[in-house]
């Protein structure tokens, strides 16, 4: 059986500015089996976002909201919201990494 | 106590239908805040608003006349945008304006929200500031380099409003929660669903169904929870929506930062008890110590101006980062001619269809040889005349300047718009992003009172 994709399981994958310093990301799953399945296969684990978004994995912090059924993940913005080098003020389109992510 | 927000901005608008409806279910107060750094750093950094003066002006309007009918109290939230004086004093003139057309006649409340350096500066030699973030200790320098700077108050000023019988506020910058928690929290409610209920309902119809366009949300607190519902009729409420907003924007899910302590919805239910309201218990807060405000600052970075171009030449879209990097040394010569130094602007090539949304985090493996790229050639200069002479020699370079295989010897860009160059503006970046520790939450947030006689 090959394995899914978070973006073939997910209802939402969303990101967004937390304030200009941070970024958020939002996944949100349609039901309690598939919220348990990606917490459980830890395909969202810190080191694993440490990674994919290019910071240390000390600067990522994850955590479950189970009553959302969704998974919350924090990191640094590459740079200032809407500041000179800034290329996403909104920081929304920044969600297509986590897509292929194997679960 | 039942409440309503009107919209989750100012200007963003809501339904006639869904304001009546709230106000005649006997809200207690109704509310809007007006305010985000969202869309970056320049409407702070300029003191402007960033939705259009006709939208505010029809949505104050009918609020205003609404709560005046109910004899409601109103509260406007970060006013003009960023909530700094200039934005507040904006926002009075169109509330003294609409009174007018509308014959209206009440006690209006403005409350500034841009503390004075020097104050500010005491704060910080005391140590009482500190990042909200990842970034800088603040520095008494970075205070005096920046443009402008504004402290997000709390609940505080709003009730002290409230109980010297104003009808209507104009807060500057303000935490949206705290709009829809002043009162509640004055009646003495639970603080955990008083400040769950603000988080929820501040950002207006993103919890609502469908989501077409901004509108009236409505929250009613009871002994053991609180109901979230649309003022709209036909639109509903879901619970999916509603936990899901509680993860919006937020850096944490379980925690948000209030000036006076900590919302904790880690315990939270969210039960859909009709089709169209939401239930809410479970939500709780912790006291803070310490009572701390942010301080958000920007400072300015230069001017900006643009060209867009397009790259269709296969040759050069295969190759286009080398030729910008020759592109920009060249650019960097002519400049020098101009008598203009290499430390006095930036240049930079964004090219679209090449990585330029999530630059160096780009995880895909990038077309090596796309069918056509867009160009957007930037300088950003002390001032507006230097910014553009070093674009227009960019602007040359790069449609001008040889490449191995070129047979498009008269020009490598498609430009689509005459004129080319395009003067954005000013360019901003968020410079202060900390906490202030206060003795008095009211302390930096002065309030005067106007008598509107219609």
């Amino acid at each position: 059986m090959t394995r899914r994709k978070l973006k073939d399981v997910a209802s939402v994958i969303r990101s967004k500015n937390a304030g200009p310093l941070l970024l958020t990301l939002d996944v949100i799953l349609p039901d309690q089996a598939a919220f348990d399945q990606v917490v459980a296969a830890g395909v969202l684990a810190p080191a694993r976002m440490a990674e994919l978004y290019r910071v240390s994995h000390n600067e990522v912090s994850v955590i479950p909201y189970a009553q959302a059924l969704a998974i919350k993940i924090t990191l640094p913005r590459r740079h200032r919201s809407g500041g000179p080098s800034d290329s996403d003020v909104y920081g929304a389109q920044q969600h297509v990494p986590l897509f292929d992510l194997k679960i | 106590m039942r409440l309503m927000a009107c919209s989750g901005m100012i200007g963003y608008g809501f339904t006639e239908v869904g304001l009546r409806r709230g106000l005649e279910m006997g809200v207690r107060m109704i509310g809007c805040d007006a305010g985000s750094m969202d869309p970056g750093p320049y409407y702070l950094g300029t003191a402007t608003p960033f939705v259009s003066e006709t939208a505010t002006r029809r949505d104050l309007g009918l609020m205003l006349r609404g709560a005046r009918e109910f004899d409601v109290p109103m509260i406007i939230g970060s006013a003009g945008g960023g909530g700094s004086d200039a934005q507040l004093a904006w926002t009075v003139s169109l509330i003294e304006d609409l009174a007018r057309q509308h014959g209206l006649s009440f006690k209006m409340a403005i409350i500034k929200a841009e503390p004075a350096r020097a104050y500010l500066n005491r704060h910080v030699t005391a140590g009482r500031t500190a990042p909200l973030g990842p970034i800088e200790e603040l520095t008494t320098d970075t205070v005096d380099r920046a443009a402008r700077i504004v402290a997000m108050m709390g609940v505080e000023p709003l009730q002290n409003a409230l109980n010297a019988g104003a009808d209507v506020i104009i807060a500057g910058r303000c935490s949206d929660a705290a709009i829809y928690a002043a009162l509640p929290l004055m009646h003495g409610h639970d603080a955990g669903l008083a400040w769950h209920l603000g988080k929820i309902i501040e950002c207006g119809a993103q919890v609502i169904e469908p989501r077409a366009g901004q509108d009236c949300i409505i929250g009613t607190l009871n002994d053991d929870g609180f109901h979230v519902e649309p003022g709209h009729p036909d639109k509903i409420c879901t619970k999916t929506r509603v936990a899901a907003h509680t993860l919006y924007e937020n850096p944490s899910p379980h925690e948000l930062k209030e000036p006076s302590g900590v919302l904790d919805s880690s315990h939270c239910t969210f039960t859909q008890v009709d089709p169209r309201t939401v239930h809410v218990t479970g939500s709780r807060f912790k006291p803070t110590e310490a009572y701390t405000v942010k301080l958000e600052g920007v400072r300015r970075a230069g001017f900006r101006s643009i060209f867009i171009a397009g790259v269709r030449d296969p040759v050069l879209t295969a190759g286009f980062a080398d030729f910008a990097a020759a592109c920009e040394a060249r650019t960097r010569d002519q400049a020098r001619s101009l008598k203009i130094d290499d430390d006095a602007y930036t240049v930079a090539f964004r090219t679209y269809g090449a990585g330029a949304v999530m630059g160096d985090r780009e995880f895909a493996a990038l077309n090596l040889a796309p069918t056509e790229l867009c160009i957007i050639g930037e300088v950003i200069a002390d001032d507006e005349a230097t910014s553009r002479a070093v674009l227009a020699k960019a602007r040359y370079a790069l449609l001008h300047t040889d490449f191995d295989g070129r047979l498009c010897i008269s020009g490598n860009l498609a430009f689509p718009f005459s004129p080319s160059d395009i003067s954005v503006g000013e360019v901003f970046d968020f410079s202060i992003w900390h906490t202030l520790e206060l003795d008095d939450p009211l302390e930096p947030f002065p309030v005067t009172y106007q008598e509107i006689t219609s």
